[in-house]
């Protein structure tokens, strides 16, 4: 069966490295869709950014009344470029997508994101159109991403083939959304977490490529390290749960699925035209399927993060470790909910604390390991080399709290440090704000994923235990 | 038994709910602990029954016309002897007449009553987008107030079943709940698989609960069961 998932993977991959883009529709006018994703494929997005580059291979502007925009010579087809066009982005009219579809297929493209609305899910006449231009597609063997979708972003190629903000930085999250607004919003959020994503891809109608497509595409893709999913409704629930249980052994799926209360289901039908089931089943088949399923965005965002970032938690026997004392308890409240194990700590590695001088009167001298409020880097050094280094732990998280005598910056630096040598999972809650930004970002852009919040963190640890557990289960089916 | 035939023949009579007994061989034949029965025709048919199978024992009204048995007084409880039967045997079938007139009875159901073990749900029903699904949870309050249920698509296997019972909160119960019996998990989780099974192997059964069961240290026994069958088939 993983067959299937190659040949899904390499059918999608002109989507994201293509020889040769055309924007079908391009246009002048800088409020028009046209315009918006050309300009991102040639300077990799509207909102400029440091360090932001367009798309470097050959982008074409298929526009029968310009001459050129943006530096790109138009022409009035795709049937008019020299030289191959693996991606079509198309934003003209809806009535005109099928002729565009046709030209596309006597042209050779593989691949076509449709950004137009005014499909399925505008009515009748609109499921009648969709229909026509995924007849002509499918004899064609173009596959479709859309139609009423935002387009893709693969920063791993500098491809910005939607309408969205900007190129994300480059991560190993691949985010996949049936809402295009709610891509341009993470997207912005992100800039500013240090957050950055193998690939996003807004799906819009999902008429050809649905969710499991996409999964199959992700589990091959060798950028992507966890899967973000935000979902309203699949169409083909027994292929979602056999593609997603094939592929969540292989990489980490964290799901957020709208559409739970009556009025959410209503809002959803008549956003994309999909019928949503009942939250409940969605649970269970996710469980069925090794899906983690989150609560919120805020904790998709964490958790996925963390499963690309950290490598695997194998156990749950986690160590706090932190200057507060009063975090250190709320945050073993929640380890504790959590299902975590916070085992004490050993006696000799306490007295070999003890012995190093660098240690207060009045710490802790138990799990969690409160190093006191005028706790250095070298202080913390000395206690997460132990833990780091020891087998009664699986995972530590580490709680600064900003103190007359922090070494913000000092902390930061060691605790990624330490991680790299030790490559074994560490959650940060270097709890601040302005002060401490410095800090924070040094552990964000090492992979060390950061929480104001120790309940985040707790919650996090246990989705990465969570998945750790699914995937040595999946081990122990494949040893059978 | 021929399990097409049983649902061909109902749909051919025009009906779409299975009677209890027949749900029930339905489920024997898929390798369920049914609490032993027999349609009765006769008290004396129900007296032997007992007499062999033991006391006491439930009298239930079987009429394609009446689905719900209680609200037309055909269900007796407790029945511990003869006298008792007969008197239940009279009072059911007067009930029933009083209830519907025309209502064509086949026969009163006869089982054996199951007094122990931990009352639970197992059911089935067809989403629009998964199919066939299970349904898992304790009976009573525990579904009715606190919707503590889990579901998966069917059919899943035995370890998926047990997960299931892991998942709702009031699993400890199951477990021997002060100096209770510990219910026998494993038989609960075969319970689950196979009716899954059922519902995968039959896309004619657009619905099924199997309510309740009682679990007790030995069995996982179905003490009730309802079967709604879907005119037209669905893939």
């Amino acid at each position: 069966m993983v067959s299937d998932i190659d040949k899904i993977h390499d059918q999608l991959q002109p989507f994201f490295t293509p020889r040769g883009v055309a924007v079908i529709g391009a246009s002048r006018k800088t409020g028009k869709v046209g315009f918006g994703v050309l300009k991102s494929l040639v300077e990799g997005g509207v909102f400029h950014r440091e360090g932001l580059e367009g798309f470097r291979g050959d982008i074409h502007a298929i526009n029968p009344k310009e001459s050129e925009i943006l530096g790109v010579r138009c022409r009035p087809s795709v049937l008019d470029v020299e030289g191959p066009v693996d991606l079509a982005v198309i934003a003209v009219p809806p009535k005109v997508v099928p002729k565009v579809m046709a030209e596309c297929a006597r042209k050779g493209v593989k691949a076509a994101i449709v950004l137009t609305a005014g499909f399925q899910e505008a009515g009748k006449d609109g499921s009648e159109l969709q229909e026509k231009f995924l007849k002509i597609a499918r004899e064609a063997g173009i596959r479709i991403i859309g139609p009423n979708c935002l387009g893709l972003f693969y920063p791993p190629n500098k491809l910005n083939a939607s309408f969205g903000p900007t190129l994300p930085r480059a991560g190993a999250v691949a985010f996949f959304s049936q809402s295009g607004a709610l891509v341009d919003s993470v997207i912005d959020w992100a800039l500013k977490e240090e957050y950055g994503f193998s690939a996003i891809v807004s799906y819009g109608n999902k008429a050809d490529v649905d969710v499991p497509d996409l999964l199959a595409w992700a589990a091959r893709d060798p950028h992507t390290r966890a899967i973000a999913l935000y979902l309203e409704g699949v169409r083909d629930g027994r292929y979602f749960l056999e593609t997603a249980r094939r592929v969540s052994p292989i990489k980490p799926i964290v799901a957020m699925k709208a559409g739970r209360s009556p009025k959410g289901v209503k809002a959803v039908s008549s956003h994309t035209g999909s019928l949503s089931g009942s939250y409940r089943i969605y649970q269970g088949v996710f469980r069925q399927a090794g899906v983690i399923a989150a609560d919120n965005l805020t904790e998709m965002l964490a958790v996925s993060r963390a499963l690309a970032e950290q490598p695997a938690l194998e156990g749950n026997r986690i160590a706090i470790v932190t200057n507060g004392g009063g975090c250190g308890v709320m945050c073993a409240d929640y380890c504790q909910e959590a299902g975590l194990e916070l085992p004490d700590a050993p006696p000799e590695m306490i007295s070999r604390l003890d012995r190093t001088g660098l240690m207060h009167p009045a710490w802790s001298r138990n799990n969690p390991f409160d190093l006191v409020g005028d706790a250095g880097p070298d202080r913390y050094r000395a206690v997460l080399e132990e833990i780091l280094t020891s087998d009664a732990y699986d995972g530590v998280i580490v709680i600064q709290t900003l103190q007359a005598v922090t070494d913000n910056m000092g902390d930061a630096r060691l605790v990624v440090e330490l991680q790299q040598k030790y490559n074994r999972p560490v959650l940060a809650a270097f709890m601040g704000g302005m002060i401490s930004q410095d800090g924070i970002r040094h552990l964000l852009e090492n992979g060390i994923p950061n929480f104001f919040d120790v309940k985040m963190a707790a919650w996090t640890m246990k989705a990465m235990y969570e998945y750790g557990r699914l995937r040595r289960a999946g081990r122990a089916r494949g040893r059978q | 038994m021929n399990i097409s035939a049983v649902i061909e023949r109902c749909l051919k009579e025009g009906r779409e709910f299975l009677l209890e007994y027949e749900a029930e061989e339905i489920l024997a034949e898929y390798g369920l602990d049914v609490a032993p029965a027999i349609l009765a025709e006769s008290p004396e048919d129900g007296v032997a029954f007992a007499s062999e199978a033991g006391w006491p024992v439930v009298l239930k009204i079987m009429s394609p016309q009446i689905i719900h048995k209680s609200d037309a007084g055909g269900v007796k409880v407790g029945i511990s002897g003869e006298a008792e039967l007969r008197e239940a045997w009279d009072a059911i079938r007067k009930n029933a007449a009083d209830y519907d007139s025309g209502a064509e009875i086949r026969g009163i159901l006869v089982q054996k009553m199951i007094p122990t073990g931990r009352e639970v749900i197992i059911g089935s029903s067809r989403d629009p987008q998964f199919g066939p699904v299970v349904m898992f949870g304790l009976g009573g309050i525990f579904v009715e107030v606190f919707k503590d249920v889990v579901f998966r698509a069917a059919p899943v296997s035995e370890d998926e079943a047990a997960g299931m019972i892991e998942e709702i909160r009031s699993a400890v119960l199951l477990k021997g709940f002060r100096g209770e019996e510990a219910a026998n998990i494993p038989a609960l989780a075969r319970a689950i698989s196979r009716i899954s099974r059922l519902v995968a192997d039959y896309p004619q059964i657009s619905e099924l609960d199997a309510n309740p069961l009682r679990v007790d240290a030995n069995k996982a026994w179905v003490v009730d069961a309802r079967i709604i069958l879907s005119a037209k088939e669905e893939e």
